[in-house]
């Protein structure tokens, strides 16, 4: 009797919950109105050619980028890949030698027309080493140095942008916005102590290719205070702004929507080439064992992260479950007990540096010298050395903030082993998941990087934002998003074509 | 696409450099693949990627004897896709001389699904002599068949009828006989179509909108209605008329709404009880892109709120709907938020549960 009147309560409930979701159906887009978006990154950059990859700015600079520049292929949140500046492609049988057809009647946002040279010279500019970007009949052909079967993947993520560099060095894109205004980071006026954070200012591109965008334009501050930016978004100051995952918490209590992407950052301890030798074995393998990423991921992180024993997350690689890091302080202990007495990690404390900006990754490295200690060994902050004409002491380890950039696992790791263990490239046939698996293996078991946990990217959402339909692996599509606040005109057609080559003045794309 | 790319690969072995002559055929090829309904068979890829694992597994070294299939399907799966992987990969496994048993004690043998933004990845670890053998393999998401659809609700019949991967904006079902079978309006490649399709989803005839020469829109809209052979097509700002027996005839005119004109387009589509006449309305939820659909079926004259009303969830937003020859059933266009497909439904109203 009790379960069928329980029953009945779920169907009534079920049924009020579908009747307020009616109410909001009528849904109709509407055009205008401005997305204030703001970002935790303190700067970016315009120019996918400088973007640091795995750095954190390159994520913030990916997202602006998308508003201003396309991409050949985009992928669709089913795992198909939809054209976006190539209409078509294919490959050869080895996959080295890809054909893309370019979309026809293309144009920048300043009216004039993309030709497939622009978009050779920016992918052999962004792909770099390894990849012939040549100009074909029916639009442009990649040729990689070994098989590419993940072409696709690369060339829909990262900085693989399509733009033109005009001769004032200012980029163009072809993309639904354009950038209106730039201004950079400042000190105040009133409180010169004080920075103003860099702002940035799209407006919608009438003329684009892929449909105009329903905002007529997007205001992007970078760099504020964590809690400030989540104040703004409390009391509408901004519809979008990312938040930090020690304040995630807070904002959900506080009844935020809040959407969070698949893990993009991984955070981990770096060794120096000083301890990547045989003779420091014990000692990478000690602190391996010492450290408590389960803790780190659910009290220090408060349940927003995951605990890392991998290089690249399971979202991505789809094998990441096959390694473990379990904490063992006894056996770490009695590897330290081996030590030679006076050594680095012994009596001689090994320098730990944070190389991740904020005080989340301050309180990290914190977090794991408390951890080495518990085990005996010993773990200090190099903290940096100002007004000091002294050499600063020589660093042993650092905590580092990876951000995942590729949709293609090979190239990510590929782009990992270079920038942070200066290596050369990864065999060509890591496209197999077999062997990009076994060499992943190989370098987690030389201990030189230690993984500590994995972070997702988390953004509060107000609830006047509409059709945020951002993917797992955080590509925001702001252009799709419309508000229905009252400022946002009444539904319409997208404006007129423009006229050739009479596109209203453009600043350019770099701010 | 991908399915013209790997296609296409072959011809390029022999011709390094893209043939003019062989690109307007492949362009066609591509056409044609995308027009094509996606309920056919599409098991070969799945069977490939379980036939490459299981090699893989036989071939490591000193596997011998029976071994326990411990099956993990990847968590978002349904049931069904589920066990459709499994048993594919039992029956490769066995067809290598792998032999598989229920017997607890058994040496376990476990498979691994998951799902990354392109591929799905299978790995298989074993215990084999006192070490981890793992073997791995992936395959491209695009190429596997689409997810099975969860169990429509009672109340409402409901069939899958058409299923494509470009936007579908509107249709209607056409006459009896042999010309019986349904129109639709696509939004491909950002260009607007209009396809004749026959019973079996096979493409009959295809006519481009362009002359309407529309700008994109990120909210493309059509609205057809179909007289006879002549089809009227509504477009954002536009009208289009065109006959199937002389498509190269597309005529297209500008039409401004009068201000304060209440929208043009469809609002509500009305179904006839066939157990005892009475009228009931179709609306549809579908504000945000990301959430499931719930088809409301309410009394004609009660409002939406009607306790009356029958609800029926589809796989994805629901994109529109628009009446059938038959009084009691319409037709319903929603997105497959699974497999991203757009999925006609024919639903019709039944007596009783």
């Amino acid at each position: 009797m009790r379960f069928t009147k329980l029953r009945w309560l779920a169907a009534i409930s079920a049924a009020i919950v579908a009747l307020i979701c009616f109410d909001a159906l009528a849904a109709t887009p509407r055009y205008g109105g401005t997305l204030h978006v703001k970002l935790r990154a303190s700067s970016a950059s315009l120019d996918p050619r400088e973007w640091t990859p795995g750095s954190l700015s390159s994520g913030a600079s990916e997202k602006l980028a998308s508003l201003v520049y396309d991409r050949l292929v985009t992928l669709d949140n089913y795992a198909k890949f939809q054209p976006a500046l190539a209409t078509e492609w294919s490959h050869d049988a080895t996959s080295r030698i890809w054909q893309f057809k370019l979309r026809s009647g293309v144009r920048f946002s300043d009216g004039s027309l993309l030709t497939p040279t622009d978009a050779v010279a920016s992918l052999q500019a962004t792909l770099g080493k390894g990849f012939e970007v040549t100009v074909t009949e029916i639009g442009l052909a990649v040729r990689a140095a070994h098989p590419a079967p993940d072409m696709l993947e690369q060339l829909a993520s990262g900085r693989n942008f399509v733009f033109r560099r005009r001769s004032d060095g200012t980029l163009l894109g072809t993309g639904p916005f354009y950038v209106a205004e730039s201004v950079a980071a400042a000190p105040s006026e009133a409180n010169p102590t004080a920075i103003k954070p860099a702002k940035l200012k799209f407006q919608a591109n009438e003329g684009t290719w892929s449909g105009r965008p329903f905002v007529d334009s997007v205001e992007v501050i970078l760099g504020e205070p964590p809690l400030r930016q989540l104040l703004d978004l409390q009391v509408g100051k901004a519809e979008i702004a990312e938040i930090a995952p020690d304040l995630v918490r807070k904002g959900r209590q506080e009844g935020l929507r809040i959407w969070s992407s698949a893990p993009r950052t991984l955070v981990g301890l770096r060794f120096d080439d000083a301890f990547a030798a045989p003779a420091s074995d014990q000692l990478r393998e000690a602190l391996w064992l010492a450290l408590d990423r389960e803790t780190m991921a659910n009290v220090l992180l408060q349940r927003e992260a995951q605990p890392a024993d991998s290089l690249l997350p399971q979202w991505l690689s789809g094998y990441a479950f096959l390694f473990e890091s379990p904490m063992n302080l006894q056996r770490a202990r009695e590897l330290r007990a081996g030590f030679p007495a006076g050594g680095p990690g012994a009596t001689q404390p090994l320098r730990l540096r944070v190389d991740a900006p904020g005080d989340l990754f301050k309180l990290m490295g914190e977090r794991v010298a408390v951890n080495a200690r518990q085990a005996n060994l010993l773990v200090q902050a190099a903290l940096p050395v100002s007004g000091s004409n002294s050499p600063a002491p020589a660093v042993g380890l650092h905590l580092f903030a990876w951000h995942y950039d590729s949709l293609s696992p090979h190239a990510e790791l590929g782009a990992f082993v270079k920038q942070l263990l200066d290596a050369g490239d990864l065999p060509a046939n890591t496209t197999d998941p077999d062997q990009l698996f076994g060499q992943e293996r190989r370098l987690l078991e030389e201990r030189r990087i230690l993984p500590l946990v994995l972070l997702p990217e988390y953004a509060g959402v107000r609830t006047n934002v509409h059709n945020w339909n951002a993917s797992p692996w955080g590509d925001w599509r702001l252009a799709d998003v419309w508000l229905d606040s009252e400022d946002a005109m009444p539904p319409k057609a997208p404006a007129g074509p423009q006229k050739n080559g009479s596109a209203a003045p453009n600043p350019g794309a770099r701010p | 696409m991908q399915s013209f790319g790997k296609t296409c690969s072959k011809i390029f072995a022999a011709h390094i450099v893209f043939p003019r002559v062989l690109f307007p055929i492949a362009v066609l090829a591509a056409g044609c693949c995308l027009a094509m309904p996606v309920v056919a068979d599409n098991n070969v890829a799945l069977r490939e990627t379980a036939q490459r694992l299981a090699e893989r597994v036989a071939g490591i070294p000193g596997m011998r004897g029976a071994l326990r299939l411990e099956w993990h399907p990847d968590a978002k799966w349904s049931e069904g896709e589920s066990n459709r992987w499994q048993e594919i990969l039992r029956g490769e496994f066995e067809k290598r001389s792998l032999s598989l048993t229920e017997d607890a004690g058994a040496p376990a043998l476990d498979v691994f699904a998951a799902e990354t933004p392109t591929q799905v990845v299978l790995t298989a670890k074993a215990r084999v002599s006192e070490r981890d053998e793992i073997r791995i393999v992936a395959a491209a998401r695009a190429l596997l068949p689409p997810a099975s659809l969860p169990a429509a609700p009672i109340r409402l019949e409901r069939q899958l009828i058409y299923e494509s991967p470009d936007r579908i904006l509107d249709v209607s079902s056409l006459g009896n006989g042999t010309e019986a079978g349904l129109a639709l309006v696509l939004y491909r490649n950002f260009e607007i179509l209009a396809l004749r399709v026959d019973l079996r989803g096979v493409v009959k005839q295809s006519v481009s909108l362009n002359p309407a020469n529309l700008k994109p829109s990120r909210d493309p809209r059509a609205e057809m209605s179909v007289r006879g052979s002549a089809l009227s097509v509504e477009l954002l700002g536009k009208s289009c008329e065109f006959s199937w027996e002389l498509p190269a005839e597309v005529r297209c005119r500008v039409e401004k709404p009068a201000a304060g004109e209440k929208s043009a387009w469809r609002e509500e589509t009305l179904l006839t009880s066939p157990c005892d006449g009475s009228n009931w309305k179709l609306f549809s939820s579908g504000g945000e892109a990301n959430a499931r659909g719930v088809l409301q079926v309410v009394p004609d004259g009660a409002l939406r709120e009607s306790s009356a009303a029958v609800l029926s969830e589809f796989p994805g937003p629901i994109l529109g709907t628009n009446g059938e020859q038959s009084a009691s059933s319409a037709l319903v266009i929603a997105q497959n938020l699974r497999t991203g497909n757009y999925e006609i439904y024919k639903i019709t109203l039944a007596c009783g549960n």
